[in-house]
This record gives structure tokens, sequence and C-alpha cells, in this order.
């Protein structure tokens, strides 16, 4: 009881201080944000949770947009994509609680006017808790109980924090048959020793615990879970850890899947997680696009990936983002090869590349690392508490050797000080934003009549898509879970078309494209045409014979 | 759960009281070899049942047998009909769900219909032979069924009572938008004569290229390219519903394929036509993904489909080679061999090479994703009509024949005129969709027998444990050796090789309790003496496979006198003690 009026006053003080954010939020924080959104604006915003996890947490759902919301052309906006980086649930719920900011202006209006916004803010918050618990590590696993190393038990080998700080980093063990050497530059940090390079190594590296169960191995079993991002259908990643015994296998998974399923109006999904195609677009793999069991982005695709990159990157400025490749299971590649639309992904942020400070004697790496470098900016920027230093401790798996328990602290490498939070949401809003400018847009134009005789006109029409982004992706053509753009002629009893079809379906509609058709019809009066699909809108035209 | 006890009982005083009046006398009964002469379950075997009936008799089978049978439903189906599952072992022998298990389910495509007659077939045969059958009783003591007759139970009563082809419907009823305009099931089949048959559209024309056979008028074939028919044909029945210029092309016959909604090697409708929206989405097949799950016991499948007179094995990806391995071939072959014996006209053929790439097909995800050895079996074949193989020759009109002369013209419906709204004066006929795919009611026992024998076959070669010998070596200060042989006297390993590879399922246990372990190993080479010792938990070996037909062995040195004992526990293997 006590427990819950604690947690109450927390909510309490969370609410009103929503505009003084101060730090990333918890799950209970982001309920209250995200509910708040709703009560404020309820003829704009709704909320639903799609399902709990098994943790017991919601998976919350806002619809942002006016009127019909199914009836206009959607983004899907995904956070919490991997658990261990609360910055994609602040960017998800930061772009939802910007545009509210901003709905008496009219061009925020006239956006929700033409286009819905779906965001599901967290996908994993029974990991991302972790990050705010008395012991914190970096979490992707769900609440689920898993054998991680498939010996028969769960979680019986997790994490031990030997050094007493609440925080699970690092522990290096002096070994002459060890795999790391110590940085040239940087004494704190451990880098792999090349052997081909004659390069030796003098520490074995692990992560910071014991061996619970004497199997040799350190913390291969810990608490949880099964991780959202490991979890879909693309190239499921089976038997590896964290990726479920099949796919889709966790609530919150099928739940999203269910419910996009069920929006044919979605164009494009973006997420925010550690895969990235918006610096970088995806190359075209000619193989892989025409591989039997397709694992490459089509021509046509690519180009638009490359359209909306550069979009990305104009917008948000970010440079020199890491390399990424997205391993198995992992929603960038199901949105495009499950779903059928486009799907973009970035982290939102990454640790700027540094150069030496020469004020401070600092002098260029000899060997590029991204601990080291990640120190240098955390220190060009006086952001501190980052780094546990080495410390010796007495180790039982290890009665005679030096053991040290130290490093780089979890999280922190992926997760910018809150500072900085605001102006990235700022940017990524932004990017979105001029995304859904861009979306596609149905138009009926140069609607020509000519009479032929005796009551028999032929009607001529270009259907057109008047924006930058193709009605569909190519890939979409294909799937049966995306609508193709359907051409009605409604004609009354007494009017007969002799030639052409009262009923077709186009293919996708390349961006600033067309597409011309033609009907002979018989009879007098008025026909109304019409031509749309969920991700395009629908125009109806009227013509007089 | 005290409902259904109620039920059960309620529904047991009712058969006990039916059987009373129906069973015959056992006077008048001269035991046929190899049948039950007066089961205490009467069911006729020459014809099919929908799911109620199938119902009645799960239900007849657990009441009258209680210490063999037990009727669970484990899931519900889309329109809320139940997915019964019939668990048949002997109750009084050991813990069911520590025994080794063989699964079998049916018609998990709507129209391939008799694998629930097969499926039910074996539970009736299975309790009804019990009494004195000693191949049975120690099979049952051994071993543990789980049959599930329908897994599609929307799609088979849809077959059966709605108007359909023998083709049809192969999906189950949820209802899919295929040609993508929006409308769902805006176009299907039309029975246009309304005899609760889908059968051909013929029409006179002058330009045709079909004409009617002189020897059987009932059959059309195609004119030579210099001769000239009289006969066009115009497809399936059905009408432009939708007025979009094409017949029949979104309709409740085909939303989705219930077998590419599986776990393993899944892909997506673009690739794998007939997929739903990922694996277990259709709510069947999660029942049944979700029983196999709380089922680790479970080391042998057969799911029964229909037709071409086949034993199949995975893959149906052609890229999944490699999951096929070497040691589990070798396996598959044996029992589906033996298969190919006992069902005559049936061969042993591979998915992928040998009928198409299927992608997310149901014996996949049972092998790939939990190393279970498992069958489809594509039940009746043409080959049973003559015993003799069916031919390609067009002029061979075998199905006439058989029609004619054992049948006596029952399976087909003779053409007759119609009036179409867009084709104008057209006839309709054809065969019966009970007639192509489904067995002739009097082909229907033999046939289920037959396939039976091969799935107890394989449930017998699932692994047999014991713990064969005990050694004892004193080694002074107190201390002996104990060293304990195991054996699996069956043809499969305990994992599979796939399961090895992935640690699918966890190691065996093999355990002395009684005496304290100070040490345990596994022996390598009992005569050379090589050993891998175990470190932790002496009392307890981790074995990660007892292969077939073979024995690990291992040994303890143990403190203390007295009486010990020496167990082993597998998941697939089942448990034995000594």
């Amino acid at each position: 009881m006590m427990k819950r009026i604690g947690a109450y006053l927390l909510c309490m003080l969370c609410y009103n201080s929503i505009t003084a954010q101060t730090g990333y939020s918890n799950f209970a924080q982001q309920s209250n944000r995200i509910n708040a959104l709703a009560k404020a604006n309820p003829q704009w915003v709704k909320v639903k949770s799609i399902t709990k996890t098994t943790g017991g947490k919601d998976i919350w759902q806002i619809t942002i947009g006016s009127g019909n919301t199914e009836s206009k052309p959607a983004i899907a906006v995904v956070g919490g994509v991997e658990g261990n980086m609360p910055l994609s649930s602040e960017l998800a719920i930061g772009f939802a609680e910007n545009l509210l900011q901003g709905i008496n202006s009219d061009s925020i209006k006239n956006l929700l006017n033409k286009t819905t916004f779906y965001i599901f803010p967290n996908m994993s918050p029974d990991a991302m808790e972790q990050y705010f618990a008395s012991l914190r590590y970096e979490r992707q696993g769900n609440a689920t109980s898993t054998d991680d190393d498939r010996d028969g038990k769960s979680n019986e080998d997790g994490y031990d924090d030997l050094d007493g700080n609440n925080k699970i980093t690092w522990m290096r063990v002096e070994s002459p048959i060890g795999t790391y050497r110590v940085h040239p530059n940087d004494p704190r940090v451990l880098i792999k020793a090349d052997a081909s390079k004659g390069e030796k190594g003098t520490y074995l590296v692990f992560t910071e615990g014991k061996d619970n169960d004497k199997d040799g191995n350190f913390n291969e079993d810990a608490e949880g879970g099964v991780w959202f991002n490991k979890n879909l259908t693309f190239k499921h990643p089976s038997f590896s850890q964290g990726s479920g015994e099949y796919p889709a296998s966790e609530n919150e998974t099928r739940a999203l899947l269910d419910e996009l399923f069920d929006r044919f109006n979605v164009y494009a999904v973006i997420s925010f997680s550690s895969n990235n195609n918006l610096s970088t677009p995806l190359s075209f793999n000619p193989q892989a696009a025409t591989a039997p069991v397709l694992a490459g982005w089509l021509m046509p695709d690519t180009k638009v990936n490359s359209m909306v990159s550069d979009l990305y990157n104009k917008t948000v400025g970010l440079k020199d983002a890491p390399a990424s490749s997205a391993n198995g299971g992992d929603l960038l590649s199901w949105g495009y090869y499950h779903y059928g639309r486009f799907s973009f992904s970035t982290p939102g942020w990454w640790v700027p590349k540094t150069k030496p400070d020469t004020a401070k004697n600092e002098k260029a790496f000899t060997v590029e690392d991204a601990t080291a470098n990640y120190l240098r900016w955390a220190s060009q920027q006086n952001i501190g508490n980052v780094f546990t230093e080495w410390k010796t401790i007495q180790h039982p798996d290890f009665p005679n050797q030096k053991v040290e328990v130290g490093g780089v602290d979890p999280f922190v490498m992926q997760t910018p000080p809150f500072s900085l939070v605001p102006d990235l949401v700022k940017k990524h809003s932004a990017f979105i934003v001029k995304l859904a400018a861009a979306q596609p847009e149905i138009d009926i134009i140069n609607v020509q009549t000519e009479k032929l005789a005796n009551g028999l006109t032929r009607i001529t029409l270009d259907v057109i898509n008047k924006a930058a982004l193709p009605s569909h992706s190519k890939l979409g053509e294909r799937s049966y879970w995306v609508k193709r753009i359907n051409v009605k002629v409604n004609n009354s009893s007494s009017q007969s078309i002799i030639s052409g079809k009262k009923i077709q379906l186009l293919n996708a509609l390349e961006g600033y494209s067309s597409k011309q058709l033609t009907w002979l019809i018989k009879g007098t009066g008025k026909v109304t045409i019409e031509a749309g699909s969920p991700t395009t809108g629908t125009k109806t035209i009227e013509v007089t014979l | 759960m005290k409902l259904h006890i109620k039920q059960f009982i309620a529904s047991a005083a009712f058969s006990v009281s039916a059987l009373l009046a129906t069973a015959q006398n056992a006077d008048q009964i001269f035991k046929a070899a190899g049948s039950p002469a007066n089961p205490k379950v009467t069911v006729s075997w020459n014809r099919y049942y929908d799911h109620a009936g199938i119902t009645e008799i799960c239900k007849k089978i657990a009441a009258a047998h209680p210490e063999l049978a037990k009727l669970q439903s484990i899931g519900k189906s889309y329109k809320g009909r139940d997915i019964w599952c019939l668990t048949i072992t002997d109750f009084k022998k050991g813990n069911p769900d520590q025994k080794p298990g063989m699964y079998i389910d049916g018609n998990i495509h709507s129209n391939e219909v008799q694998g629930a007659e097969f499926s039910l077939y074996t539970a009736w045969y299975l309790t009804e032979t019990f009494k004195d059958t000693r191949f049975i009783k120690e099979l049952l003591a051994d071993k543990v069924f789980y049959i599930v007759p329908t897994i599609n139970p929307d799609g088979r009563d849809s077959y059966f009572h709605e108007p359909n082809t023998g083709s049809t419907p192969r999906s189950g009823v949820i209802p899919v938008d295929n040609d993508r305009d929006g409308l769902t099931d805006e176009d299907g089949y039309d029975d246009l004569d309304k005899d609760n048959e889908i059968l051909l559209m013929r029409r006179k024309s002058a330009t045709g290229r079909y004409r009617v056979d002189p020897s059987d008028p009932r059959r059309m074939i195609q004119v030579g390219p210099d001769e000239k028919g009289d006969y066009e044909l115009l497809g399936l029945e059905g009408k432009d519903d939708d007025g979009d210029g094409v017949v029949n092309e979104d309709g409740y016959t085909f939303q989705y394929d219930p077998n590419r909604d599986w776990g393993w090697g899944w892909q997506p409708n673009y690739i794998q036509n007939g997929a739903y929206k990922y694996p277990f989405s259709l709510p069947e097949s999660r029942a049944v993904m979700d029983f196999v799950m709380k089922h680790p016991n479970i080391a042998g499948a057969q799911s029964y489909h229909n037709a071409g007179g086949m034993i199949l094995r995975g893959p149906g990806d052609p890229t999944d080679q490699v999951t096929y391995n070497p040691q589990d071939i070798q396996v598959y072959d044996i029992i589906a061999r033996k298969g190919e014996e006992l069902i005559p006209g049936y061969r042993y053929l591979i998915v992928h090479k040998d009928l198409y790439a299927a992608y997310g097909g149901e014996l996949d995800w049972f092998y790939g994703g939990r190393g279970i050895y498992t069958y489809s079996n594509e039940l009746w074949t043409p080959y049973l009509m003559f015993n003799k193989d069916a031919t390609r020759n067009p002029q061979d009109n075998s199905n006439f024949q058989f029609d004619s002369y054992l049948l006596f013209k029952d399976a087909f419906v003779d053409w007759h005129e119609y009036d179409h709204p867009q084709y104008g004066k057209i006839e309709i006929g054809g065969f019966k969709k009970n007639f192509g795919r489904a067995h002739p009611g009097f082909l229907l026992e033999s046939d289920a027998h037959r396939n039976m024998a091969f799935t107890i076959y394989h449930a017998y070669h699932t692994p047999l444990l014991n713990v064969d010998t005990v050694t004892e070596k004193d080694l002074g200060n107190g201390l002996k050796e104990v060293t304990a042989v195991i054996s699996n006297s069956r043809i499969m390993p305990t994992h599979s090789s796939h399961d090895l590879k992935f640690k699918i399922e966890r190691p065996d246990y093999i355990s002395i309790s009684g005496v304290k372990a100070v040490a345990g190993m596994v022996v390598e080479n009992a005569d050379l003496n090589i050993t891998t010792e175990q470190a932790t938990n002496p009392e307890r070996i981790e074995v990660a496979n007892i292969p077939g037909l073979s024995t690990v062995t291992v040994r303890w040195v143990v403190q203390g006198s007295g009486k010990y004992t020496i167990s082993v526990d597998s998941k697939k293997g089942g448990v034995a003690k000594k």
C-alpha cells in the first residue's frame, strides 16, 4: 500500500514537471506523458494499450490525426526497439509532444488533416527499466524467462556487481594468454590484440560477474528474456540468445504486427534502433534482390531510401554514423521485407568523432577505437561519471590471478546526456514532418470527354501521384497486405461501359508519375470515377457524358 | 476443469447405456485377424464425419476407455470450434508426460479430410485392441500418442457443408482480400445448380478444343491439332459476381494456406503463396504449437494430407538442405522405407525436391524448430483403384472406369443444362467433391489401417531407455567405482542431430541417489579407460545424447555402502531406473 502511494506521489511529481523534464523517463513516467497527451488533446490524440508484456507493462499506441484516421496515409513511429536505448523512446514520445505543442499552428493542423501518425514509444519496457533499476546494466530481454545458453536451466548465471557500484561494467584478468591489450593512447581502454600483427595480449576480458553455475562461462544466462529486435520474422535468428523459441513469440511482437497489418494506410515505418539506413541508404544488391528468398531492397526502393536519407541528413545534421547492419529478426527489415512498406531506422544519436584537443596536449589516436573516442569526447564535453576506474578485486573463479573491475559504464555510449535530447527530438520531429510532406497523393487530371456518336462517350484521364514518394514500395506491389490503387467507375443502370473496366487495380505509381486510362461509355448524364488506395488517399471526379 | 470432469462423467454414462443397446452379441462374432472383434465403441469406417461427428466419436472413445484415453481441447478455431486431442497411453503405467510421445494430426487443409478419420481410426484401434494384443499393450506402456484428428475444424465443416470442389477450400475461413481491391470474398464460386458441388462448366462452341469421349459420354477429351472440337470448357462453376471482368477471383476457398504458417523458414506471401501474417498467426496452428511446446516428450510426429500416395519428409525449403543432416536422414530413411512396404502405392519423397518448394510448413517446424522426426503422408493414390500405377496417358480413363464398375457412377454428376448470366446456355457436370482426393468408402478402412501401422512403427522406434548393467569396483579407503551402462534399444536417438546442433532440448540426466557421489564421469571407452569428468554436480551426469541402438556408459566414485538407485531422465527418451 505504501509503495502504491509512493508511486502515485512520484507520478504526480512527474506529471507536474513535464515541461521541465530533466532526465530520461522510466516506464511510469513515459505512461504519464503518453496519457497526458490524450487528455490534453482529445480531438487529435487517442491512446490505447495494444498488449501487456510478460512483465505486465503496457505497450502503448498513440494515434495522432484527425477525423477518420484510418482513411489517411500514415507513418508508424517506433521506439524502444532495443531495451538498452532509452533515447529511442524519448524521440518517439518527444515527436508526439512536439507535434501537439504546435497544434494551434495551421501547418500542424494541415498536416494532421492529411496524415495519421501511429506512435509506439516503447516496445521493450521490461528491459528498459534496467536503466532506472538499482543495478544498472544494458538489457534487451523482456521479462519472459529464457534459457539463454540452452542447458536446461533458466537465468542461472546472471551478472554480479563485484565492486558494489550498482553498475555492471567489465572485468579484466591478467593472463599470459590474454586476448586484449591496453590502448596505446588511453591506458583505461582495452583493445583486441591482433596476433597476426605480432601483438601480444595481456588481459582476458569478461562482463562483470561470477561463473555462478560453474560451467566455465560468465553471465551467459542472465535474467531475461526475449529481445524485441531479434524476435521478428525476417531471418529470425532461431536459437540464438534473445531471439525467442520461434518468430514473433512475444506478446509485444505479435500485438505490434497484428496492429500494423490491420493499418493498410501505413506507407512508412520509422524506428529508432541501432540499425541505420537513414545516415547511409541501403545500396542495391542485384543478387540479393533477385534471390528466391528476397534479401535485398528492390532498385526503385533503394532510390527512395537515398532520397529519404538525404532528407534525414540535411534535417538532422548528424555526421560520421558508425556502420550498422541488421542481423535478422529486426524491425527495420520486417518493415520492408514482410510488411512491404518503406522502412527507415536510425539510432538518433551516436558519439561524434573527436579531434585531439591540442590545448590539453592530446594527440591523434594511433589506433581508432570507439571507447577511446567516446572517453575523449566525454572529457572534452565535461561529462563525468561515465567510466569506472579499474580496481583490483578478489574473484572466486580466479583465486590466484589479478582481477580488476572497471571500464566504460553501461548505456553511456548510445545514450547522450539528457541536455542533448530536446534538440535531438526537435530535429527528428522536423525530419518526420518533412517526410510526411512528401507522402504519396493521388489526383485525377487531364480529364477529356469525346462524344463519338449516339450517346457514346470516350473518357480519357490521367491518374497521377503528385508527390515525391511512390504510392507503395515496389516490393509492396507483391504483398497481399498492401492494397492496390483501385479505380472504379460508378455508372447508373441506364449507362453501360462498352470498353474499359468498371473496376481496375493499378500497381504502384512512382513519385511524380501517371497512368492514363480510357473508357467508352454509352448513355447520358453523369458518372463518377474514383481512384485511390489507403496509402494515397482517394480522389473522386464527376464526368458529364 | 471441474466442469470438464462433470461433462465426461455425463457423457460416459450416456455412451455406456448406448453401448448396451448397440453392442453385438459376442457369440455371433468370429474374430478377423488384427481387428478388434467386439469393440466397445462401434464406428463405421467407410464414411466421413464432420466436426460434430468427430467430437462425438472422440468423446465415446474417452468414455469407453478411461484408463487408455483422455480427451482435451487444445484450443479453439477461428470460428470457436474445439480442436480435440486424444491422449492415448496406458495411464496406469508411468507418467504420460514422461513417455516418448507420438503426435498425429490430420486435415490441416480443409479439403484433405480423411486424415481425421485415419487419426481417429488409430485412437480407436489402439484402445480397442489393447486388451487382446500384447504388442499394443507394451507399446502403450512405453509410449504416449497425442492424436488430433482435425486441426482445421472450420475448414473441414466448410468443405462438407458448403458447395465445393474436391480441392476446395484448402484454407481456413478467416476472410482475406486476395485480389487486394479492398473487398473480401466478393467473387467466389457460385453453386449455380444448387447441388452443394462446384463442378465444371462447358459450352457448345464451333471453335472449341474439346469433344465428348465416344467411349464415355461423361468425359471431355481434348482434340488433336488437326481435329475439330465442339465444346469449350469455361472453368469451375461460377460467375463474375463483382463485375470486374474476372470470374471466381476472390472467394473464401483460398484465403491462405494453414500449412505455410509455421515458424521454421517461414516466408511472406509474395515468396510463399498462402502465408498469413507471421508464423502461428492462425489460431489453429498456434494451438498446435502451444501444445507441442508444452510436450517436449514428443519425439515423432505425423501429419495427414491428401493426395498422391506419398510419405514426405522435409525440407520444404530448397535452401534448407543443411537442416536435414545425414545422421537424421538415416533415421528418416529407415522408418519411411518400412512405410513404403506397409502402404502399397505410397512412395517416400522429399517435399522441395519431389513435390514443390514450400516454406513455413508444419513438418519443417516440427523438425527444424523442435527436432522431432516428422512425416506428412499424402493419402489416397489412384494406384488403389486397380492396384496398379496410374498413367499420365490422356487416354487413361481409369477414374471413369473405377466410378462405373466399382462405385456404380455414384461419384459423377451428369452434364445438365444451365442458363448462365454471362455465358448464356452452358452445361454443368463433373466429378463430385468426394471423389479424386478423398478415399471411396470401401477403401477407407484398409488404407487407414496401413497408414496407422506406419505411425505405430514410427512410435515404436522413439527411444526406449534402460539401465542395463551396473558394475562395482572397490577402490579402497571406503570408495568404490560404480559403472552403469544405459541403453537405447530403438532407432531414434534421444536428440536428433539437428536438436544437438542447436541444443533444442536439454541434455539427458543420468543420476545416482542413495550414496554420496564424490566424482562423476562419462566413460568414452570402457576398455581403454577413457573418461570425461563432470566437475560439478557429479551425482547427476549430463549427457548430450543417447544414440539409437546404442549405449552410453557413466561412472561414479561413491562413498558409503547401502543401496543406491541409478536413473535416467530424458525429455524425448523417457525415464528408467534400476
